[in-house]
């Protein structure tokens, strides 16, 4: 068997047999650590899904480990068409989804530090900054990240994922695709959408280069109809959270939303989503909560506090708060309605240039008044996030426009998505318990 | 008092032959004499030749260095760069009212959402326009998206100022930039040869920032006729590279150090200089087409990480400028919380490291003054060069 065949075989075996043993296992010894104690709290009982989505991910992760030299490998940002990469046969790696795992573990002031030292500031992303120094230190609480083949980076979220990904390319010495997003100031103008369509083509092709294989439309057109419905099955389950109690949280939602990033475009993204909807609806017949005690709806706008994320929700669900919508949760599934399967390269264009962050502001504004009617919510915590420029600017305005337009209550709450060397946790909470008492 | 804030941008007073203008005069002068409208621009790269050719006075807006003030000071958080939090504060506060528009260049993804924030959440309320970079690579979907961008934003100032862009005044904006430009690098090349101090050069060089080309085409001609044939500098060679030589009292520091800036790629000055092209025409083989020859330049222009610029070749440019000046050291003069210059910075040190040139790293947010630290540092620094 020559080392490809052996590699391929490994992966295969470590996706199709070890790894669901190793997910097994592990479900195993978390059941026996759980015996016997009942979940307290001011949480609405767990949701069955968990155990699939860490399934899912692990065995992603897992998997992986393995992929080097096996399948092609490619790295992406949150927001590239990856749907163009699946008939190619890339497994894909999310740098910022390893960050935000990064981030939960607290260990992303030791990796900063080590790129700190080569001279980046720390007033960078600290997601760039979590990525470039996992990959310095080889530290990272997956076990092990696969080399990448191919970097893939899409513009639509920032232009920061450039200039992290040019790290990498010179880091890895593999090349770099850049679909430049042009961002939109009330409608792309066509010769916007010319110009991504016409980077996509290039993609294509430099794709085809790297992965030896060519595209096939017939597979290019299924893998971006599994897109659709996935994104399509993301915005159901987001939806759910529109009863009263929702069945779920928003910061559920964040750990929730890991298959639409990492696995969008594959049928194991979409049979997920299938299962966590029909259990949030189930839950909504029943009348269970994401908070045991729902008493006033909140939304959350940016990424989530990672490192905090648990403190932040049981502090507000201990009073009856739930974060029951957030504009980052709902990026993911505002695309779907762009796509279309007829036409990949070309709904593709449309649909990526048009996220939430690449574009302006009364689009923005448009979208968080629209998912506050939509979910009545009664207040709204805008996180001022210091990694996440483009996120975060413009939100002072908007916090004022929310309150006065709605006339909700509204927090503009500072922290960092990643570093919590940039969070206070007494001023935070302080904050936070005063918005709250502001509720009577 | 907007008219005064606006004079306010920047020195005061410069010198222009033998009168003293401010730019508020200057503005008012172009609008009396000529009947030509002001265009405010943020930083930092656009096609100037498209504003020329339109009978537009471009004034660029660099901030104002300073602690923002007024109403709007606080719209901005903390941690975006001092320039768009600056020129937001300027903007609301009327400070640009002597100019008719705004043109916000796709710098960065603060300067994108400040183009947005002003413009449709207050801020500014008169005409503004956006000009879009693409990012990454010279390549061919680049090339026609710029063009694209190009005759887009002409369309929209032709029904701005009235006027109607013809090939024939597009083509003479674009040669009176690239004598502009020679003259520009004939000054920064030569610089051991010139008599004047850096805080003079630079005062010099950056009146184009919003003088009228041509007047500024006439003292900048003059300067290069000052050239001499040999050396005249006998402090430091230094190369200087970051977003903006602010506050200007750096350069005044580096003189009085005993040092000079040989060498210079900030993004305000350095880095807009063109130097391929001829000034009189297109260079053998270029295209008369004056579009063609405006995205050419476009990709000609030195490489700059604003615009995405590959940072190997940012570092052969900087190889190439330290072969040319002599430099025996250099001052990475980095603007606070800027992503595209921050994330250059590991990479040039490890290649001025590589080629053991002592590099100082100046991190600033836009002050009006240089704080005492920074002050000592470059006094430190130039007595370990010297």
């Amino acid at each position: 068997m020559s080392p490809s065949l052996a590699r391929r075989a490994r992966y295969e075996l470590a996706g199709r047999v070890a790894g669901p043993l190793l997910v097994s296992l592990e479900a195993w010894q978390r059941r026996l650590r759980r015996r016997g104690r009942p979940r307290e709290g001011p949480f609405g009982p767990p949701l069955e899904s968990v155990r699939k989505l860490k399934e899912l991910m692990t065995l992603h992760y897992f998997q992986g480990r393995y992929a080097d030299g096996a399948v092609p490998v490619a790295w992406v940002t949150s927001g590239f068409p990856v749907e163009i990469l699946r008939p190619l046969g890339f497994h894909a790696v999310y740098p910022e989804n390893h960050a935000a795992m990064c981030g939960v573990q607290r260990i992303v002031p030791g990796l900063s530090d080590a790129v700190e030292a080569q001279g980046y500031s720390r007033d960078l992303c600290s997601y760039a900054r979590t990525d470039l120094g996992s990959v310095a230190t080889g530290r990272t609480p997956a076990g092990r990240l696969p080399r990448p083949d191919l970097l893939a980076c899409c513009t639509n979220i920032c232009q920061t994922v450039l200039y992290w990904y040019r790290a990498l390319a010179d880091h890895f010495r593999v090349p770099l695709v850049l679909v430049d997003t042009p961002y939109v100031y009330g409608e792309a103008k066509p010769h916007h959408l010319a110009y991504v369509r016409d980077q996509l083509e290039e993609l294509v092709c430099v794709a085809e280069r790297v992965s030896g294989r060519r595209v096939e439309p017939q597979a290019l057109v299924e893998a971006t109809r599994k897109a659709k419905e996935g994104t399509d099955l993301w915005a159901e389950c987001l939806a759910t959270a529109k009863q009263r109690p929702a069945p779920w949280t928003g910061i559920d939602g964040f750990f929730h939303m890991a298959p639409i990033v990492a696995l969008r475009g594959t049928e194991a993204c979409n049979a997920y989503y299938r299962l966590l909807r029909d259990e949030l609806r189930d839950r909504v017949r029943r009348g269970i909560g994401g908070v045991r005690e729902e008493k006033h709806r909140l939304l959350w706008d940016n990424l989530p506090i990672w490192f905090a994320v648990r403190e932040v929700s049981t502090l507000l669900a201990e009073r009856g708060f739930n974060f029951v919508c957030t504009s980052y949760t709902n990026a993911w599934a505002e695309a779907g309605s762009r796509i279309d399967p007829a036409n990949p390269i070309g709904s593709a264009a449309r649909a990526y240039t048009h996220i939430i962050l690449n574009q302006d502001l009364p689009n923005r504004l448009g979208i968080l008044r629209r998912l506050a009617r939509e979910y009545a919510v009664e207040g709204a915590v805008l996180h001022s996030d210091r990694s996440c420029k483009p996120y975060s600017i413009g939100q002072v305005d908007l916090k004022e426009r929310l309150a006065a337009e709605l006339g909700i209550r509204v927090l503009l709450l500072e922290a960092d998505h990643g570093d919590p060397r940039a969070w206070a946790p007494e001023q935070g909470e302080n904050r936070l318990t005063a918005f709250m008492e502001s509720f009577g | 008092m907007p008219l005064e804030a606006l004079a306010n941008h920047g020195p005061v007073v410069v010198s222009s032959g033998t009168e003293l203008v401010t730019r508020r005069e200057h503005i008012a002068a172009q609008r009396e004499a000529h009947g030509r409208l002001a265009v405010a621009v943020l930083p930092i790269h656009y096609p100037k030749e498209i504003l020329t050719a339109l009978d537009l006075l471009a004034v660029e807006l660099w901030g104002p260095p300073g602690a923002p003030r007024g109403e709007a000071a606080g719209r901005l958080q903390s941690y975006v760069c001092a320039l768009a939090r600056n020129a937001l504060a300027f903007l609301a506060s009327g400070g640009a009212d002597a100019v008719d528009g705004v043109l916000f260049p796709h710098t960065c993804d603060s300067i994108q959402g400040l183009a947005t924030l002003a413009k449709d959440f207050g801020g500014w309320g008169k005409t503004s326009f956006t000009f879009l970079h693409p990012k990454g690579p010279d390549r061919s979907s680049a090339r026609s998206f710029v063009e694209a961008e190009m005759r887009s934003l002409a369309r929209e100032l032709e029904a701005f100022s009235g006027h109607v862009l013809e090939p024939a005044r597009l083509d003479r904006a674009i040669r009176l930039h690239r004598e502009i430009d020679a003259h520009r690098a004939a000054l920064l090349d030569g610089r051991a040869r010139l008599p004047q101090g850096d805080p003079e050069l630079y005062a010099l060089l950056r009146r184009g920032e919003w003088l009228w080309p041509e007047d500024h085409l006439d003292e900048i001609r003059a300067a290069r006729a000052s050239l001499r044939d040999r050396p005249v500098q006998r402090g430091v060679p230094v190369l200087v590279s970051g977003y903006v030589p602010e506050p200007a009292a750096m350069l005044e520091v580096l003189d009085r150090a005993g040092a000079y800036v040989a060498a210079d790629d900030y993004a305000a000055v350095g880095r807009r200089v063109v130097r391929r092209a001829d000034a009189d025409g297109p260079a053998p083989g270029a295209s008369d087409d004056p579009w063609a020859r405006l995205v050419d330049l476009y990709f000609a222009a030195p490489p700059c990480s604003t615009r995405s610029a590959d940072p190997a070749a940012r570092v052969r440019h900087l190889e190439a400028l330290l072969d040319r000046s002599g430099a025996r050291g250099v001052v990475l003069h980095v603007l606070k919380f800027c992503e595209p210059e921050l994330f250059d910075v590991p990479i040039l040190r490890r290649a001025l490291a590589a080629w053991n040139v002592p590099v100082l790293v100046l991190e600033g947010e836009l002050e009006a003054e240089l704080s005492g630290q920074a002050v000592t540092r470059i006094e430190a620094f130039v007595e370990m060069l010297s």
